[in-house]
């Protein structure tokens, strides 16, 4: 029961999660493209419920951000200028999924009052609202990236593991090739075949191909392992024996005994398939300025006066971590209950 | 496993030997002193106008990435060059502080009257830093391996002019006549950075035809010589290149102390501008150049703690800017960018584009303030030959609608700009991914023309990629890019502006100029180019400066400061302008 | 015998494969290494063609790779074109920094990973088996850059460690062989430790699991009712069996580790062959690219064969098998 419980909580947290990024528009409170040009790294935005003559207020507000290059950050906070946070107001028109578009927000500040929750990035654009715009391309294509890596892996790894000899062979060899090959040259060499400019489905796509084919060897090597020791266990011996076909012992026996290293493999590519993204970005494979991704919002860190100065920019990674444990755990209660089903 | 108790043997053979350099008065009586004492009399010292330091120590330098190589006449990279220039000498240097040329390896010069002639008398008693004596002989043979076309030298097409190699010839001992074909205004700046190479080394390799596998990195210091301040010492590789004091060079103070006063320079590689920050932060070197704005920011927080000092040298002669394809794309197969064309070609586009640039935002939000605007191809660091009459517009929405308007341009009800054919204006900015700077410049310039009702994307690629397409595919339909002048005379750039030029960003290698102005700029240089007086070569230039303001093929952005820093310790520090930035005058360096 | 020599003809195929294709690819690729000249306005186009033609990249794919091919055979890597130097020389420092990080790094992670994975399986479902489970899976989930960022970011901010680099900058160059050593140790503590965070997740799981298996098994119950000690039986009995798919684990791990290890030498400076084929992939230094891929791939398919070899050994189902 108690596992249970657990696996409902980090289920409800990444359905909240995964809500929060799909209906990005109604729960950022900027567009992810427009700039603050006077708030460039801005700290993010304290909100306030008691003001500066001491009186509690029960609308939370946020104060007024002055340029002063005096300051450690190059900001002072304007204590005279006081913004209240307006629930479900209506601000700047968004999209969601591209079916309906709306103007409401979940909360919003009257301008020239900002609200950075996150912080703002080079530009003075809300981080918050490019995290949660960013997550639309990256969750997703990193989902599927990974599926499409572990598809292609169980195929490799069932052939391989169950048949042996030549197949087996020539299989782990490929696999093999394929861990050992200089892959930037390959997307080099894709990027210059693609037109100048790549749409943002296009991208999309290539994400998900580009680093999906690539990944593949790793799960297939380990799903191979397992088919190998599955095959070899007594209760598929026997049905062997009393003449089962090699479709139906894949099938019914084998495969069923590798879903825990599938499921566990495929928590573990989506996060690392994810960043991966900064890498193609890099070479131009990613989502070009100013659409927002999750590999594009960790590029900065990579600059070092923004590793030691700007220390908000590490939030969205941060906040990675937990949803990252959560899709872990979620794979591994998973995989216990997988297991108690199949024995 | 075998290779590490070798490199341990290195180690303690290089501890030996420092040892022994620590019982010894003066460290160039390592090697024994450079002859006896009355060949030393017959010594040309070059006698330096620095303040009088002290020998002894060291300074640690971090190299962008390995340097490639120590051959002076093939290295092509910013590492490579760095080590070489404190490994060799020119005949005739550029200043690096005044900017002027200046007697080096020649103490003297003569122009002919008709401006073709050069006579350079050479410094006398001059050696290797292998003791070997430095003549005229070594002065023909360099220029040889400069000049001919199998060694594929980067520098030789400098050194043609008129379309014929510099004529080279031996007069006496130490006097060297160069012939040029036809008058070359400020021609002396061409022997600056022509290292001078021992004949009696490479000779024997030249003319075998291997000169391209002369003096790589492995080359142990019996087999390398020049003329430098320092002299080569150790190579690790990956690690560290490590140069000692040449006991023989031809520099002194006045006090009469053979240059250079530190002992070692080591360079460490260090693989990334912000790596080289984080080392120089934490005091593992020395000194630091060609870093940018937001690191300089990070560094002053601990300038005064950990002790050193930071330069902020204002406009240098790099410059960033952005431009349309202008290429003539009939036969390429890209019909698409070639129909955008049209607008890229009509001037008023190109000026609204330039109007509507936030040029103070760039410099704001991209370099901390630490940059400059321009309008002109001139940096206000070349303060010899920038046009201050080029005008600085501020930023104008307005302006650029109403360019847009006279241009036939108009906007749809979503206000999206639309050409006379109805068609709405979209393309694309290629930049350079490792670039972080022009990156941002280019999103930058994406919001700003977006206020115009233009739809821009930004595509960053890796940098032989921009290459490929802006010079030998041409598919692309504008770049933000940067030119860093080698030099601030014009000279150096003739490749950028004439039509022909295998640089002439946006339409290069032309037959014959493409439009009427094109082929005013051609006439302009070609004449400044054989021009001799300073003040007549100026206002040519300032003619070309002015078309290029008016026509505007390339949309100046702006120009980044230079920055340095050194540690407090480090004296007689002067960075400047001009590559190197920090160690061009390397011999005059000593630590407090 | 005849198991290794199919093996070890495989490994000869595979690396000719590995060749191939990266010169292919490489073709494919836009720019080629004369054309970081190009934008330099002191250079001319005629000059460029002639390096070109010198250094023979304005011959055909297959030319260029069957003359890559025979000077391999002469035991030579091809030359580079940006060192101006045969690339033999140029890799074998690189590959033994790289050699020495991972190895440290491997040996680190699977000495802490043993006795973490031993300990939980001996303690399933008790406290020190959930602690160890919460803290591999929150490492497990932290990002390669984002850990190898934050470990730069603490010897930058603490100066405790050097922040970068193999050794000293070089007044150390004149100490003694063990101070060199500690020197190099003391620069290996962040990178390695770094790796060993990546690798140890996984490992420890695995080898939870695996004894976990074990230990449920009917000798293992025997041998409690022996009464034989708790730790003679996970390490002295337990432990040796279930080494089998940890072997496995092992040739698998090296292909981890040295992608990983790229990084780690990317972002924290480590002179080994991760920065190099970065830098001469994005130079188009062809030669130095394919060298630097065959030295990975050598490292690869010799962690695997490695691996193979010894479940070869130790399993003798496996050697029935083939």
């Amino acid at each position: 029961m108690k596992r249970r419980r657990k696996l409902w909580i980090t289920l409800g947290f990444l359905a909240a999660f995964h809500l929060a990024v799909l209906f990005a528009g109604f729960f950022a409170p900027y567009n992810f493209a427009t700039q603050n040009r006077e708030f460039p790294f801005a700290p993010p935005t304290r909100v306030h419920f008691v003001d500066a003559q001491g009186n509690f207020r029960l609308r939370p507000f946020v104060y007024g951000l002055q340029n002063d290059s005096s300051a450690l950050s190059g900001f002072t906070t304007d204590f005279g200028r006081v913004y209240p946070i307006h629930f479900l107001a209506s601000g700047a028109r968004y999209e969601v999924a591209g079916i309906f578009s709306s103007s409401l927000h979940l909360f919003e500040v009257d301008s020239p009052g900002r609200i950075f929750l996150l912080g703002s990035d080079g530009y003075g654009r809300d981080q918050l609202s490019r995290f949660l715009y960013g997550g639309q391309l990256s969750l997703l294509a990193g989902l599927l990236a990974a599926a499409l890596s572990v598809g292609i892996g169980i195929a490799i790894g069932a052939l391989a593991g169950f048949y042996g000899g030549w197949i087996d062979d020539v299989l782990m060899r490929g696999a093999e090739l394929f861990l050992a090959l200089p892959w930037l040259y390959l997307l080099l060499a894709v990027r210059s075949a693609l037109p100048l400019h790549v749409s943002e489905w296009q991208v999309f796509l290539l994400l998900i191909c580009a680093i999906g084919l690539i990944g593949w060897s790793r799960p297939g090597r380990l799903i191979r392992g397992a088919v190998l020791s599955a095959k070899e266990r007594n209760f598929v011996v026997a049905a062997r024996g009393f003449g089962a076909s090699n479709l139906f012992l894949l099938r019914r026996h084998v495969l069923p005994q590798t879903y825990g290293i599938i499921l566990t493999q495929l928590a573990l590519l989506a996060p690392q398939y994810i960043l991966a993204e900064v890498t193609l970005t890099f070479l131009g494979l990613g989502v070009g300025e100013p659409m927002p991704s999750w590999g594009s919002l960790f590029a900065p860190l990579q600059q070092y006066a923004v590793l030691v100065s700007d220390w908000w920019m590490f939030i969205p990674a941060v906040i990675l971590v937990p949803v990252f444990l959560a899709y872990y755990s979620a794979a591994d209660t998973l995989q216990e209950r997988l297991k108690s089903v199949a024995l | 496993m075998r290779s590490f108790p070798r490199f341990a043997a290195a180690l303690l053979y290089v501890a030996a030997a420092v040892l022994c350099a620590a019982s010894v008065v003066r460290a160039d009586g390592l090697t024994g002193p450079p002859g006896a004492s009355s060949t030393a009399n017959e010594e040309d010292f070059l006698v330096t106008n620095n303040h009088p330091g002290h020998e002894g120590g060291q300074i640690v330098v971090a190299l962008r990435s390995e340097p490639k190589t120590l051959n002076p006449v093939l290295a092509t990279d910013i590492s490579s060059r760095d080590v070489i220039r404190c490994l060799t000498a020119d005949l005739i240097h550029i200043n690096r502080g005044t900017l002027k040329t200046e007697p080096s390896l020649a103490e003297s010069w003569k122009l002919s009257p008709d401006g073709r002639v050069y006579t350079l008398k050479l410094r006398r008693g001059v050696r290797f830093s292998d003791g070997q004596p430095f003549t005229a002989d070594d002065v023909v043979f360099s220029f040889h391996v400069y000049l001919d076309p199998k060694v594929n030298a980067p520098q030789r097409d400098l050194l043609i002019v008129g379309g014929k190699p510099i004529g080279v010839e031996k007069i006496d001992e130490d006097t060297v006549r160069f012939t040029l074909a036809e008058p070359y205004a400020a021609a002396e700046r061409l022997f600056d950075s022509v290292a001078m190479l021992p004949r009696h080394l490479l000779e024997n390799e030249y003319n075998a035809g291997k000169f391209d596998q002369v003096w790589p990195l492995t080359t142990t210091p019996a087999q390398f010589a020049g003329l430098g301040p320092f002299r080569l010492k150790e190579y690790v590789p990956g690690v560290r290149i490590v140069l000692e004091r040449n006991p023989y060079y031809w520099k002194e103070d006045r006090a009469g102390t053979r240059l250079p006063y530190l002992d070692r320079v080591v360079f460490l590689f260090v693989d990334s501008e912000d790596a080289q920050v984080i080392r120089f932060q934490s005091g593992d070197t020395d000194v630091l150049s060609r870093f940018n704005a937001e690191d300089f920011r990070v560094l002053q927080q601990t300038a005064a703690t950990r002790h050193y000092r930071l330069y902020d040298l204002g406009p240098g002669l790099e410059f960033n800017f952005l431009f349309f394809n202008l290429n003539d794309l009939s036969s390429r197969g890209l019909p698409e960018i070639a129909a955008k064309q049209a607008w890229f070609r009509d001037v008023r586009f190109r000026q609204a584009v330039s109007a509507a640039v936030d040029r103070e935002a760039i410099v704001r939000l991209v370099y901390g303030g630490r940059a400059t605007p321009i309008w002109g191809p001139v940096t206000p660091g070349d303060k010899l030959w920038t046009d201050d009459k080029i005008p600085h517009p501020a930023r104008s929405l307005d302006s650029a609608r109403q360019l847009l308007k006279s241009a036939g341009f108009s906007w749809n009800g979503a206000g999206a700009l639309i050409d006379p054919h109805g068609k709405p204006v979209e393309f694309s900015i290629l930049t350079t991914s490792s670039n972080v700077q022009r990156s941002k410049i280019a999103t930058l310039i994406q919001d700003d023309l977006s206020q115009l009702g233009m739809n821009v994307h930004v595509v960053p690629l890796e940098f032989r990629a921009v290459v490929d397409r802006l010079l030998n595919t041409h598919n692309y339909e504008a770049a933000v890019m940067g030119l860093a002048n080698g030099d601030t005379d014009p000279n150096p750039e003739m490749n950028v502006w004439l039509s022909s030029g295998s640089t002439h960003l946006w339409h290069p290698g032309q037959q014959k100029p493409a439009t009427a102005w094109e082929a005013e700029i051609d006439r302009l240089m070609e004449q400044q180019l054989v021009t001799m007086n300073y003040a007549k070569r100026k206002e040519l230039y300032d003619r070309v400066q002015e078309i290029l303001y008016r026509q505007m093929p390339l949309i100046c952005l702006v120009s980044p400061d230079v920055l340095a820093g050194a540690k407090d310790n480090v004296a007689d520090f002067h960075p400047a302008i001009l590559d190197p930035y920090a160690l061009w005058n390397v011999e005059q360096l000593y630590v407090r | 015998m005849r198991f290794i020599f199919r093996r070890l003809a495989h490994a000869v195929l595979l690396l000719l494969a590995i060749s191939f294709l990266s010169f292919a690819l490489l073709q494919l690729t836009p720019g080629d290494f004369f054309d970081g000249l190009r934008l330099n306005p002191e250079i001319s186009q005629q000059t460029i063609e002639g390096l070109r033609a010198q250094y023979g990249l304005d011959r055909p794919l297959p030319v260029r790779y069957e003359r890559w091919v025979a000077a391999l055979l002469h035991g030579q890597l091809g030359f580079s074109l940006a060192y101006k130097s045969p690339v033999g020389p140029l890799l074998r420092e690189r590959a033994w920094n790289t050699l020495v990080l991972t190895g440290t790094a491997t040996l680190l992670s699977w000495l802490i990973a043993i006795p973490i994975g031993v300990w939980s399986a001996a303690a399933k479902g008790k406290w020190p088996d959930r602690i160890s489970g919460v803290a591999t899976s929150t490492l497990l989930t932290i990002p390669d850059l984002l850990l190898f960022l934050l470990l730069l970011l603490l010897a930058v901010r603490t100066g405790w460690f050097p922040s970068g680099g193999m050794v000293s900058a070089a007044g150390d160059a004149n100490a003694g062989l063990w101070a060199t050593a500690f020197d190099i140790a003391q620069h290996l503590v962040l990178p390695a430790a770094g790796l060993a965070l990546v690798a140890l997740p996984a490992l420890v799981r695995h080898i939870r699991s695996s004894m976990i298996e074990v230990l449920a098994s009917p000798f293992i119950r025997a041998a409690r009712a022996h009464g034989i000690s708790r730790m003679r039986i996970l390490f002295r009995y337990a432990l040796p069996v279930a080494a089998n798919p940890l072997i496995s684990l092992f040739g698998l791990s090296i292909a981890g580790m040295l992608s990983a290890s790229a990084l780690a030498e990317v972002v924290l400076s480590w002179p080994g062959l991760g920065p190099l084929l970065l830098e001469s992939v994005l130079a188009r230094d062809v030669y130095v690219v394919a060298g630097t891929v065959m030295v990975a791939a050598v490292f690869l398919i010799g962690g695997n064969l490695l691996a193979d070899l010894l479940l070869f050994a130790v399993d003798p189902r496996i050697r029935t098998d083939s």
